[in-house]
């Protein structure tokens, strides 16, 4: 095999909880870190380099200033890779830009509101190029692994482009509507094994809207099953607010 | 055929027998109220009154996902994985059955599907005569109601503790006398067995087409350009749900993984659908069939004609579990069908 690729972690606003998902991999990560140079991963390493060619972005953007930050990443890095919900479509923190600014200021800041810019949440797809996307909130470590041998055999990184209902027939399991509980699985994008359901709990969106996702149908969907407008907005805004379409 | 009696008391140590050498799977009640097949641990409550499974008993001869080849990417070599666990299916009912029996056909035209046919090989099928029939289906009016092959025994209830005990198969007879020698059948049990049949098919007629089922090859034909197919897909999700809950589904994609030190690796199939938006892309970016409608239709041509024309049955067997697994309600064959019929002229 060639040289080792070089690879760097980086953080914007987020809890850093996929790069500990990475960490999670434990012994694994021994195995496939054979494979890459890491330069810079400060969840587990004080190691700091600057010559990097695949950026591992954790994160979304919520300040002006990220924007510098994330373009001198982009441009550094021959692939840049997005980490996780925040990164990878905005996340909860787009739960914000459903307030007015001053309102969500001074919700986090107080009496400094005033001190720190901030604006609404957005992806890095939204900034700059992503060339793979690892989603999930958090990411699923062996997504991660899997995605990263691609990139090492030279193949485009892929993610399934069906709802979450594929990954949940696979699995067996009862589905929430059939048991009067809503579930987003139904525009989801897939790929997490339906990890939620399995558990017992519903689809919250985690992973974005699948890309040929139709909401209308869903939004009829939940309507049926007794979720009204209110609940169903509260549902889908949860992950997925930074999309064109009206939730 | 020969016939058996079996009593209720007796099924223990049969079952005990069995699961010596084999994977036994029961049906059995879940804690939402849902049945599902389950191992046999010894004391399992057997639902015997069941009206679906939940999930459909393809999985048994063909999981969700199956290793087909395992490659070494240093000297290059590949080498066939077949998995073939000995197991038996205990109460499937005679729709479920002919759905296998179907994939059973179509898994040897053209080249045969190695992998399939070594499961299939070491599995046991025993048919149960349903009791009870759920809400969404209409196995009765598609000719999926009873069977005359495909299991290795046909146990059906015909008392408060007996059952009537068809054989289909050596390997079937071999195992009911696994435990103490049964009684041979007399005449009149078998009688009784014929009525519980009829009866409990009678009930499930309840759901019916309006039309004898082979009608629908030639309605279907005639209705490529119905308004039907454009209307109700614009309500789907492309999920797939439908297809992956069919007991006739058994379309797959292969996909390949290698070991965390990039040595070694597998290919793989798992269940794939073709109301999945990129079921039917090809090289190149192209759909070809790219349109919600074109899927929705396919579906429906897959099982009331493309299947027929194969081997002259339909791909659908009427379980219904697709009428149910459709949270946008719009994969119901039996209203689909009967929609095209009433919409039609008959004049064939």
């Amino acid at each position: 095999m060639a040289k080792k690729p070089k690879v760097a972690f980086f953080d914007f606003a987020s809890c850093e909880g996929d790069q500990l998902q990475i960490a999670n991999l434990e012994e694994r990560l021994l195995d496939i870190l054979e494979h890459l140079d890491v330069v810079s991963f400060r969840e587990v390493s004080s190691r700091r380099g600057e010559d990097y060619d695949i950026a591992f972005v954790e994160g979304s953007i919520t300040r002006l200033q990220d924007e510098d930050r994330l373009r001198g990443i982009r441009a550094q890095a021959k692939i840049l890779v997005a980490l996780g919900a925040c990164a990878c479509i905005g996340g909860i923190n787009c739960l914000k830009n459903f307030l007015a600014e001053n309102v969500y200021r001074e919700e986090v800041y107080g009496q400094y509101a005033r001190w720190y810019g901030t604006y609404a949440a957005r992806p890095l797809s939204a900034v700059v190029k992503v060339d793979a996307e690892i989603h999930g909130c958090p990411i699923d470590p062996n997504d991660f692994a899997r995605q990263v041998k691609e990139l090492l055999l030279g193949k485009a990184p892929s993610n399934p482009d069906y709802p979450v209902c594929v990954d949940c027939k696979k699995a067996g399991n009862i589905c929430r509507y059939d048991l009067g509980r809503p579930c987003l699985g139904i525009i989801t994008r897939a790929g997490c094994g339906a990890v939620c359901v399995t558990q017992g709990a519903h689809c919250w969106g985690c992973r974005g809207l699948s890309p040929h996702a139709n909401l209308d149908a869903a939004r009829l969907v939940m309507d049926r099953a007794g979720f009204g407008r209110k609940e169903a907005q509260n549902l889908l805004r949860f992950f997925l607010g930074h999309t064109a379409a009206t939730l | 055929m020969d016939a058996y009696i079996v009593h209720l008391e007796r099924l223990p140590a049969l079952f005990n027998a069995w699961a010596k050498d084999s994977a036994l799977s029961v049906p059995s009640a879940t804690p939402e109220g849902f049945y599902e097949f389950i191992p046999w641990n010894g004391e399992a409550e057997i639902a015997w009154d069941y009206d679906l499974i939940y999930n459909p008993p393809k999985r048994f001869v063909m999981p969700a996902k199956e290793t087909l080849i395992s490659f070494d990417l240093k000297d290059l070599q590949a080498k066939p994985v077949f998995e073939a666990p000995a197991q038996i299916v205990f109460g499937m009912h005679p729709y479920d059955v002919k759905a296998i029996s179907q994939l059973d056909q179509l898994m040897e035209l053209g080249i045969p599907d190695q992998n399939y046919l070594k499961r299939r090989e070491a599995t046991v099928i025993m048919a149960l005569t349903p009791q009870s029939v759920a809400e969404t289906a209409f196995w009765a009016s598609v000719g999926a109601e009873e069977v005359q092959h495909g299991f290795d025994l046909y146990w059906t209830k015909i008392g408060p503790a007996s059952f009537l005990v068809e054989v289909g198969s050596k390997k079937g007879e071999e195992l009911l006398h696994a435990a103490a020698p049964p009684t041979r059948a007399t005449v009149s049990e078998k009688e009784a067995a014929r009525r519980a049949k009829i009866k409990v098919n009678q009930f499930a007629r309840r759901k019916q087409l309006l039309y004898n089922w082979e009608e629908t090859p030639r309605l279907l034909a005639k209705n490529w350009d119905s308004p039907l197919w454009r209307k109700n897909s614009e309500t789907c999700l492309a999920c797939g749900s439908c297809n992956l809950v069919c007991p006739t589904c058994y379309c797959f994609d292969l996909v390949d993984e290698v070991d965390d030190k990039l040595e070694t690796g597998t290919r793989s199939r798992s269940w794939d659908g073709c109301m999945l938006t990129s079921f039917a892309l090809v090289a190149g970016d192209h759909n070809f069939r790219p349109k919600a409608l074109d899927r929705y239709r396919h579906r429906y041509f897959r099982k009331g004609k493309y299947i027929y024309d194969k081997i002259g049955e339909l791909g659908c067997v009427g379980c219904g579990r697709c009428v149910r697994a459709c949270t946008a309600n719009i994969a119901n064959p039996l209203a689909v069908f009967n929609a095209l019929w009433e919409e039609s002229t008959h004049a064939f």
